[in-house]
């Protein structure tokens, strides 16, 4: 664990394909990890002074119903859930990517959404309407610019073509929706059940 | 005896302790305490605003000695004051002065030496020149009487080739504008408007409604067999509920839509209201699925561009500026005074409004409170251009209405004037007025980089100067060094 570690991820996202492989295959796993765990941290980070900070003028946001902890939660699930449903789908297809490599691997490129969009936030308070578009144009860029890393480090960490890789993509995200609804299905029910248990609970009660 | 006496003292207390609560409440809201009317926010949020018009009299037909109103369906002001209302159920129409007092009945007119009246006539309008055109609807035309109550001129049986050879002609409402040409709403006329010229030929349609649909109605049309279509109903574009005509001409006019329910008519038909707003101009913008959106059935426009829309199904009467932002809003169904049952006119005497009630054959006369009158009298002056005197009353307004928040930017407006560019970024903000925001943004950046750019500069100079310096002291520090390594070496 040394300052090259942290030096890394910023060769990685110019040279994704050299990247991705000497990460799956020379860099220490547990520094990378730290580092990934640092970037994730960031881009929590930056969602949330996004949503505080960006100027008046790109930022449509009610102030009334910011809640941190929601803006947290609004970039570890999907994230968790991608990792979860990629290592899901890739231990039933051949794939080789252990799911400590697919969640570094996933962090890893979402380091261009912390780099363009961090410095975006104080920049969108000095711009006028005309030049909003640059925001924008950063702002999907930098979307771009990873969900391209994403492809590239799910094809080297799985050993895939790219066509196999773009399948798996496009199944993790329906697996995604199957988890979201398993998961909505069973706090449902459990609070259903709860809700009969206390009930139950309430009758004793009043009829002692 | 003391017990009692125990008793009074103690809901004495209760009672000043609760009051004292509602004055500890009412502190972080300013004038909550006296409101009962709302408005809307940027965000969709219903606020908490003062009264800007309050009840001050109920007249009956009784009252006004002209005989109980029956299902009266319109009233006109006229520009001196006159009022005109239409009692349709009685075929008449009654007169009153600005002050209330019955002047005269017309429930007859003289046509050829023969005596004539109206059959159950559903619109009014009082012209600059107080000819009085009556929607004579049973009768199908429009009797237009001069000043005294004489026959000026029938319009009926109108003639085109727009026109079916089996055309009814059933006008409801009626307008005229400063030339004398009539525009009327017929009943099953779904082209728009009809024009008539000052001698009563009719002329063209003004302003159809689009025709709306569903994707999903569009679907089964298709799917369906041309039996089955003809069954269907057709696709027929809504028409008009009201109609009104502001100084310069423009029609405004309300419909049936769900959306679009307002518009405001140039000479083409075309639609050319503001929609500026945090909403469009259409009255409620939450309401139940249930009770559904407004039913517009009256649309009042007076100076300024300032328009007031009446919403049958919740009695309400929503106010306007010119650029769609909501002013206030009053009235109710109810049975307290300021409620109605089946409000279906409503029209300004002055800046006071009369609300006319058809199944009560009542009308509610409304007079602005100090906050109304403030408020309007800010959107007249800053409609004028008067950005000072419009700076100081929209100020008053944010005083007594901290929440209507288009009064910010027209506080912003005039110190953006001013040039007080940090402040009027400020009420921009708050009244989330993002284009104005921008521009005084623009401005704002040139002054401040203006101010600064001889500091900024020579702060860059003189640190450009310093990498200078330090590059050439870390060189020879280096040669230095590399010395120090040679002799090492050696």
């Amino acid at each position: 664990m040394n300052i090259t570690s942290f030096k890394y991820p910023f060769y990685l996202i110019f040279h994704p394909f050299n990247g991705f492989w000497e990460l799956k295959y020379e860099q220490r796993r547990t520094a990378s990890l730290a580092v990934s765990c640092v970037i994730l941290f960031l881009l929590v980070l930056t969602n949330v002074l996004k949503a505080q900070y960006t100027g008046f003028l790109v930022n449509y946001n009610n102030p009334h119903d910011l809640n941190s902890f929601m803006e947290i939660v609004y970039v570890l699930l999907p994230v968790l859930f991608w990792c979860v449903a990629n290592w899901s789908l890739t231990t039933l297809m051949e794939g080789e990517g252990k799911f400590v490599e697919i969640f570094i691997s996933t962090c890893y490129a979402f380091l261009p959404m912390v780099l363009l969009q961090f410095p975006w936030i104080w920049l969108s308070n000095l711009i006028s309407d005309q030049e909003t578009p640059f925001y924008f144009f950063f702002g999907n860029l930098s979307a771009l610019w990873c969900v391209f890393l994403l492809f590239i480090g799910n094809m080297t960490v799985h050993q895939y073509s790219p066509s196999k890789t773009l399948l798996t993509m496009a199944l993790t995200v329906v697996a995604i929706g199957f988890i979201a609804f398993l998961g909505l299905l069973f706090f449902s029910l459990i609070q259903q059940i709860v809700g009969f248990a206390s009930t139950i609970y309430q009758e004793f009660e009043l009829r002692k | 005896m003391s017990s009692t006496l125990l008793r009074v003292r103690r809901s004495l207390w209760i009672a000043f302790v609760c009051l004292g609560g509602i004055g500890l409440g009412g502190a972080h809201a300013i004038a909550a305490d006296t409101s009962s009317s709302y408005n809307y926010t940027y965000w969709g949020d219903t606020v908490a605003s003062p009264d800007a018009y309050e009840p001050a009299a109920l007249l009956t037909g009784k009252d006004l000695g002209a005989g109980t109103f029956n299902k009266p369906s319109d009233l006109d002001v006229a520009p001196d004051g006159t009022i005109y209302v239409l009692d349709s159920g009685n075929n008449r129409v009654v007169v009153l002065d600005a002050g209330f007092r019955l002047v005269r009945i017309v429930d007859a007119f003289e046509q050829d030496g023969a005596a004539d009246a109206f059959s159950n006539p559903q619109g009014l309008f009082v012209a600059g020149n107080k000819h009085l055109y009556i929607a004579d609807t049973g009768n199908q035309r429009i009797v237009q009487l001069d000043a005294d109550d004489r026959l000026v001129q029938i319009v009926d049986h109108p003639e085109s080739e727009l026109l079916a050879a089996d055309f009814q002609f059933k006008p409801t409402r009626l307008v005229v504008d400063k030339a004398n040409r009539m525009y009327a709403m017929a009943a099953g006329v779904f082209d728009g408007f009809m024009e008539f010229a000052s001698d009563g030929t009719f002329t063209s349609f003004v302003g159809a409604n689009k025709v709306t649909f569903t994707p999903s109605e569009y679907l089964w049309k298709m799917l369906s067999t041309r039996a089955q279509r003809s069954q269907m109903v057709m696709f027929t574009p809504t028409e008009f509920t009201n109609l009104d005509i502001d100084d310069e001409g423009f029609l405004y006019a309300t419909n049936g839509q769900r959306s679009g329910s307002v518009r405001k008519l140039n000479g083409r038909g075309n639609d050319i209201l503001k929609r500026n707003g945090y909403f469009p101009p259409e009255g409620d913008i939450r309401y139940t699925t249930a009770d559904g959106p407004a039913r517009l059935v009256d649309i009042d426009v007076t100076d300024s561009d300032m328009y007031s829309i009446l919403d049958a199904n919740r009695g309400r009467i929503f106010t306007y500026n010119g650029d769609g932002y909501l002013m206030y809003v009053f009235g109710g169904i109810g049975n307290q005074l300021g409620a109605f049952d089946t409000p279906t006119a409503i029209d300004r005497l002055g800046d006071d409004f009369l609300v006319l009630d058809k199944a009560l054959g009542e009308i509610t006369v409304f007079r602005t409170t100090e906050y109304g009158r403030t408020l309007n009298e800010a959107v007249r002056s800053y409609f004028r251009g008067d950005e000072d005197q419009a700076y100081q009353l929209f100020r008053r307004t944010i005083d007594m209405n901290a929440n209507l928040e288009f009064a910010y930017s027209g506080v912003g407006k005039a110190l953006l004037r001013q040039g007080d560019y940090a402040a009027a970024l400020q009420y921009f903000k708050r009244s989330e007025d993002r284009s104005h925001y921008s521009k005084t943004f623009l401005l704002y950046r040139k002054q401040v980089m203006r101010a600064y750019f001889p500091q900024v500069m020579t702060g860059l100079l003189v640190l450009a100067a310093l990498a200078i310096v330090w590059r050439k002291l870390r060189k020879m520090s280096g040669k230095r060094k590399v010395s120090s390594v040679e002799h090492n070496v050696v």
